[in-house]
């Protein structure tokens, strides 16, 4: 018996009780009931294979469909990079958007006046503390001219704290490398 | 020389039982614990561990993850390894003793447990002379029997609780070579050939259901001390509701088991399984057709299940797991506990359900009985009529068998408690009591009494063996006395409601500032009243 759940506009709600059934007050019925349930569970995983595990360093998210749980890799949010236009040169302005947006001020840039005409200023350093990133997205949002940007690699490693705060080579290194995938 | 050796084996060999089976029961733990972990994969539509292998990282050896078959060998090194931590303000002697205590009862309750029957044995035993101080026979009434010294020299060989299937006579011992030509004095080995019977099971205790209840009840000092040597409130509470729970399910758990004793008039396991040992059928023709095995579980279903319910209750498993709750208690008595302190309490939670799987199994499932199957062993099978018992063999290998069935069907309860864990929640302390004393002790009592009325009516015909028709008597027993309960649950008044809603600070359901003619939630009302509003 579903719960009566009259008036929203009194401060209090009226629950009754469901009375018991002979079967729910002598318990064990529902008992088998229960083991019943589980042991579906359990033939779908060990007859049908039915299981809802992906054995991860065989089988990985960026590999299945979406629908079986697989990530879709253009809004994925990874690990950063910074992009470059078509002369090869880095897009970004240092404006310092992305850094002041950051939640976890994990980025940390260093301008110098731009020796290309297009642009005042270009960043000489650009650090990302990837162990501090909570890979919210925000720089990319506030980014005015698209150059960071979040990929979808997510198993990145390192033996120190200091090889997992990724400088501005190593992030346009990360553009090379993934942008035949994720285009910009 | 070999041979007396090989004897000396055989009059000892409930130290090599003792030594396997021990082995194998806490192997056994080990590989629970991994089935534990899957059963609770499957029903959660995981997998479970599978990572760690039997190739233990060694590069030359393929990378085949033999069903996660290692992980017992790594939690074992892992429990070995870790640092042994004790608290501040432990009582040092009683921490250690604690889970010493709990394994120490559960590895000597394994003892009883008839895991292979009865074997028979006709062999030539040589006694040399210097053992024979006296005569070798002696004349009776009755004719020639044994000597005092020859005896005792005889049962140095012999298992302790061997049985000669007939009294040795003249005819069965060969002097040949004993008694010197010249001086007619007794000299040389005396070679005896004899019939015996031993039972298959480290200690053949003829009181051996009494005695794995008492060692098991045992096991709660272990909990018991471990809460209270801890110095730590969460783990004391969880000792005490291990004493509460542990008093109430002794009760049903001893009456159910005293169901079988009214039936068979024994307190042997051995003689329990033995009765069992056979079918029900009708007899057709003069055949007696194999319908049904002769297991307790089908003539007493009732006691069976509660017995079942109980063992839960025994081994502190859910839904009987208060001792150890992780949610309320933080893991119970052995929150302090660290390393193989610990790791023991975990094996003889493990162990404890193994024998009382055992128990179960030797009660209710036939014990060794392999149904439908026994033609295979009828060669080494001394037939019942003959032998006087379902279970006498005269193969070594049967009784290994035997042994692998009993354990077979022991992984079958095993996993039952496993499926069970998995399944169903908690109870909460009050239901817990009311399901025992309410509900489990009052039913037992009237099983009892029935099944005490139907033997009594069997004028005591069911000590050897319950035939078909007896048999029937105890299944409409058992319906008969399930419709009482039934009937008597409409009879008897509910009493109070349990389910009381307590208004705590915070909590939606508040017994103040209720409007009027609104019942409170303290009353045990069927309506209970939850307030809407802001939480404070």
């Amino acid at each position: 018996m579903p719960p009566k759940n009259r008036s929203k506009a009194r401060d209090y709600v009226t629950i009754t009780e469901p009375k018991l059934t002979l079967s729910d007050q002598f318990y064990l019925p529902q008992v088998f009931a229960g083991l019943g349930t589980t042991m579906r569970h359990m033939f779908n995983v060990l007859v049908k294979d039915e299981h809802r595990v992906i054995q991860y360093p065989e089988e990985r998210r960026e590999d299945l469909d979406v629908e079986k749980g697989g990530m879709k890799l253009d809004i994925y949010r990874g690990v950063h990079r910074l992009n470059k236009d078509e002369e090869g040169r880095v897009k970004c302005v240092a404006c310092f958007m992305c850094s002041t947006a950051c939640p976890a001020n994990c980025i940390h840039i260093e301008a110098g006046e731009s020796p290309w005409p297009d642009r005042e200023k270009y960043p000489i350093k650009f650090d990302i503390d990837e162990l501090r990133c909570i890979y919210c997205g925000m720089c990319e949002e506030a980014c005015p001219v698209d150059a960071i940007e979040l990929t979808s690699i997510y198993d990145i490693v390192g033996l120190t704290r200091q090889e997992m705060i990724f400088d501005k080579a190593k992030l346009l290194e990360i553009y090379d490398r993934t942008v035949d995938q994720e285009p910009m | 020389m070999l041979e007396s050796i090989f004897n000396l084996v055989a009059a000892y060999h409930w130290i090599i039982l003792a030594f396997v089976f021990h082995l194998v029961v806490l192997g056994t733990c080990a590989y629970l614990i991994l089935l534990e972990r899957k059963t609770a994969s499957w029903v959660q539509d995981r997998l479970g561990p599978n990572r760690v292998g039997l190739d233990f990282g060694l590069p030359f050896l393929p990378k085949f993850h033999f069903w996660g078959l290692g992980q017992p060998l790594a939690d074992g090194i892992k429990f070995l390894v870790k640092e042994d931590y004790g608290r501040k303000g432990v009582d040092k002697l009683l921490f250690s003793l604690a889970p010493a205590a709990m394994i120490i009862v559960v590895i000597i309750s394994i003892a009883v447990i008839p895991w292979g029957g009865v074997r028979q044995v006709t062999k030539t035993i040589e006694v040399s002379g210097s053992q024979l101080t006296g005569p070798v026979f002696v004349q009776t009434d009755e004719g020639p029997r044994l000597g005092t010294s020859a005896g005792e020299a005889l049962r140095r060989y012999l298992p302790y609780d061997a049985a000669f299937v007939k009294p040795v006579t003249p005819e069965d011992v060969n002097l040949a070579q004993a008694i010197s030509p010249a001086t007619g004095q007794l000299t040389g080995p005396v070679q005896f050939t004899v019939t015996y019977r031993y039972h298959f099971q480290i200690a053949h205790l003829n009181i051996g259901v009494l005695f794995v209840l008492a060692a098991l009840s045992l096991a709660v000092y272990g909990v018991v001390i471990g809460g209270w040597a801890s110095n730590n409130k969460y783990s004391f509470l969880g000792g005490l509701r291990a004493t509460a729970n542990m008093i109430s399910y002794e009760i049903p758990l001893g009456m159910s088991v005293l169901v079988m004793i009214i039936m068979f008039s024994s307190l042997d396991l051995a003689v329990i399984v033995d009765r069992q040992a056979t079918y029900w059928g009708p007899t057709i023709g003069g055949t007696h057709l194999a319908l049904i095995p002769a297991w307790n579980m089908f003539a007493q279903p009732l006691p069976f299940l509660l017995f079942l319910i109980c063992i839960h209750a025994e081994a502190n498993r859910a839904p009987f797991d208060m001792a150890e709750a992780e949610q309320e208690l933080v893991g119970g008595y052995h929150t302090e506990y660290s390393s193989m302190r610990f790791a023991l309490f975990f094996l003889a939670e493990y162990a404890g359900m193994i024998t009382t799987s055992c128990v179960l199994v030797a009660l209710f499932w036939g014990g060794w009985h392999m149904p439908w199957i026994e033609w295979l062993f009828s060669a080494w099978t001394v037939p019942a009529s003959e032998a006087g018992s379902n279970s006498v063999t005269t193969s070594l290998l049967v009784c290994i068998v035997r042994s692998a069935a009993l354990f077979g069907k022991a992984i079958i309860v095993l996993f039952i408690f496993m499926w069970v864990r998995w399944s169903l929640p908690r109870f909460r302390f009050d239901q817990l009591m009311q399901i025992a004393w309410k509900g489990l002790i009052p039913i037992m009592l009237l099983l009892i009494v029935t099944t005490t009325l139907l033997v009594y009516w069997f004028d005591g015909a069911t000590y050897d063996g319950l035939s078909g028709w007896q048999a029937l008597g105890f299944l409409v027993m058992n319906l008969a006395a399930l419709a009482m309960i039934v009937a008597g649950s409409y009879v008897v008044p509910a009493g109070q409601n349990q389910n009381l809603r307590v208004a705590v600070h915070d909590s939606r359901y508040r017994a103040t500032a209720l409007p009027a003619g609104v019942r409170s939630s303290f009353m045990a009302s069927e309506q209970v009243v939850a307030v809407r509003g802001p939480a404070h």
